[in-house]
């Protein structure tokens, strides 16, 4: 199997104030092409911190991490930006922009990486077709329910045809019912379509359509198979 | 990103928020608009005074005026700061006139006096010059625009300016050709102090001069030389005007000296192009002066854009952050935040130089439009007519002003939000 992330002993320590704070203490992960990954723990375990090494969103402190075998803790600020357009993510908070579309919000995404304009805007409508919002692309976030709004981030995540999508707590801030059916789009995404997938959840519902679990406590992995 | 994806990104964040960038504009817009107006009504009315020189000032005379300063002071009234006793009197002309390479001179005397006519009456000036002479110096200027001008006038002979004849400018005329008017002058040497008067015969209305200038103009009357002498009781004369045979260089130079040395130094000669020169200097020191308070003001305007964008980079700092988390690089932000401040620039400079130029416009119609006389004793005041003149220099000097001052202002902010970190601007509440 392709290896898609390699976490090797990753620590992440903060500064809360002068207080340090060891988020990460040395997580061991590996993720492979086509894994539908689930990270659970409680608030304050590191899940977040993880998701954000995992994301090139922030370097960790020790310890090395690897997508698609690039080192990322070496990467500088250029690099991590290259790095990041082959990953999708999908916020608790969906992270719309507001004052765009739903299709002006995944139009974004490729125009970041300078797809032309009428390419992206096709591969945009069937994206929002994809995940059924067909009738909605021409919607602004705050015209589009937390269900809806999740679709575009999903259609959004997807748009550069990422390596993986990484979801912290997709269904955090939707009613279970849209829940549900944001977790048979993520199950058809990884089980159709071979879309590997890391979520960070609270949710038992999602976690169990997971082929993998990790739990988290205090910065380390503590139970399910690392890989 | 491609660059007009930066653009569209950057005109739709200012779209959203149109009133802060129209009042964010607008400061871009008032010192772009003040710069062009004030440069532009200077550079106007440089050269209308220009003109108004070379016209009435022709390059190939010189003024001879009492007193040993030289330039545009001693040509005032009373500007001159010679010794009390000396004065210059109309038959110097014939010293002058035996100088190599003048062709003729003419002697010029003025007072303030009034002229009557029915119930009006106006204070002007009172010229007493040589018809012939005055009107071959200024050929295109001291031009009849009825009647002729006499070569060999009567005494009463009186030859009026086109706003002296038709002071309201409307066709209801003061005077006109063959009317009798009344100049009145208050000789304040005569103890008691009294008024000399005399019935003078319009023979003349000239053409419309414009403006004002060293030659004819249009506010004042003219009579022959010898009944100027006699009407005023002197031969003391304001100034005579030289003309030369050509007016290269050297021969204003060798006249010049030459017309010093006859008078011992104690007059003052004045060229067209030394006059020009001072004026292309005084005005070099006024636009510079005025470009500088409205650079002033748009540097005021460039602290509003730097303050907005802070404001702006603070509240759009998840939105940075999304960016970065999709993949924009830095300097794809950096640019989208100067993409912004230039969009501001160019419309503020847009508006700021149509706005200035209308606003030179309106300030040279009602502003400088010229004095109307007033009420039954008046002043003929200049009428000068400014138009106001935009060079492609203030043009593009205003435009790029305003663009480089919002970029440069905006730069800060940019960099500031190019250097965000992802993770934290994700976090920012």
């Amino acid at each position: 199997m392709t290896m898609i992330v390699e976490t090797r002993n990753l620590k992440k320590t903060y500064m809360l104030g002068k207080v340090p704070v060891n988020a990460l203490q040395g997580v061991n992960l590996r993720v492979e092409k086509g894994d539908f990954l689930a990270i659970l723990g409680p608030s304050g375990s590191g899940k977040s911190t993880l998701l954000n090494m995992i994301g090139a969103l922030d370097k960790p402190t020790e310890g090395k991490i690897f997508i698609e075998g690039v080192d990322v803790s070496k990467l500088n600020d250029n690099e991590l930006a290259d790095i990041r357009r082959r990953i999708g993510f999908v916020f608790q908070f969906f992270n719309l922009i507001p004052r765009l579309t739903a299709r002006g919000n995944v139009e974004l995404t490729m125009a970041v990486t300078g797809l032309g304009k009428n390419e992206r805007r096709k591969r945009a409508e069937e994206l929002l077709e994809t995940v059924g919002l067909k009738e909605r692309v021409n919607h602004k976030p705050a015209e589009l329910s937390g269900g809806e709004r999740q679709r575009v981030a999903i259609a959004r995540a997807l748009a550069n045809n990422p390596k993986f999508l990484l979801m912290d707590e997709p269904t955090g801030n939707i009613d279970s019912k849209t829940a549900h059916e944001i977790i048979e789009l993520v199950k058809s995404l990884n089980e159709e379509k071979g879309v590997t997938i890391i979520v960070i959840t609270h949710d038992q519902n999602i976690a169990s359509q997971a082929n993998r679990k990790v739990q988290m406590l205090d910065g380390l992995i503590v139970k399910g198979k690392v890989n | 990103m491609k660059t007009s994806d930066v653009f569209s990104y950057a005109f739709g964040a200012i779209r959203l928020r149109k009133l802060r960038a129209g009042l964010t504009t607008l400061g871009v817009v008032i010192g772009i608009a003040a710069i062009v107006a004030l440069l532009s009504i200077s550079q106007g009315l440089q050269d209308t005074i220009t003109e108004q020189l070379q016209t009435g000032f022709a390059t190939d005379t010189l003024i001879v005026t009492p007193g040993a300063t030289t330039g545009l002071g001693a040509m005032g009234p009373g500007g001159a700061m010679g010794p009390a006793d000396f004065h210059l009197l109309v038959n110097d002309t014939q010293a002058i006139d035996d100088i190599e390479n003048v062709s003729m001179s003419v002697a010029i005397i003025r007072k303030v006096s009034y002229i009557k006519s029915d119930e009006k009456e106006f204070m002007l000036y009172v010229v007493g010059v040589d018809f012939a002479k005055y009107a071959d110096i200024y050929s295109s200027t001291f031009v009849a625009e009825s009647g002729e001008i006499p070569l060999n006038p009567e005494n009463e002979t009186v030859v009026v300016g086109k706003r002296v004849s038709d002071p309201w400018d409307n066709r209801t005329l003061f005077c006109d050709v063959n009317d009798t008017v009344e100049i009145i002058w208050n000789n304040a040497t005569a103890r008691p102090q009294k008024n000399e008067t005399y019935a003078g015969h319009v023979a003349v209305v000239l053409k419309e001069i414009g403006g004002f200038g060293i030659g004819p103009s249009d506010n004042s009357v003219y009579i022959p030389i010898s009944q100027a002498q006699s009407f005023f009781g002197t031969d003391e004369c304001y100034m005579i005007i030289v003309q030369l045979e050509n007016d290269d260089e050297a021969t204003i130079e060798s006249v010049s000296e030459a017309i010093e040395e006859a008078f011992s130094g104690q007059v003052s000669v004045t060229s067209s192009t030394a006059v020009l020169g001072i004026v292309t200097s005084v005005f070099s020191t006024v636009e510079l002066f005025l470009t500088g308070i409205a650079g002033i003001s748009l540097l005021v305007a460039g602290i509003g854009i730097m303050n907005i964008m802070i404001v702006s980079l603070m509240e759009r700092t998840r939105e940075i952050g999304i960016l970065k988390a999709l993949g924009m690089k830095n300097r794809t932000v950096l640019l989208i935040f100067i993409s912004e401040a230039m969009i501001i620039g160019l419309m503020g400079g847009a508006i700021g130089i149509a706005s200035g130029w209308g606003l030179a416009h309106i300030v040279a119609r009602i502003g400088l439009g010229g004095g109307m006389p007033m009420g039954n004793r008046g002043v003929a005041a200049g009428g000068l007519t400014i138009t106001p003149v935009l060079t492609p220099t203030v043009f593009l000097g205003a435009f790029a002003f305003g663009i480089v001052v919002s970029v440069v202002f905006a730069l800060y902010p940019a960099w500031r939000a190019s250097k965000l970190k992802p993770v934290e601007a994700l976090r920012y509440e």
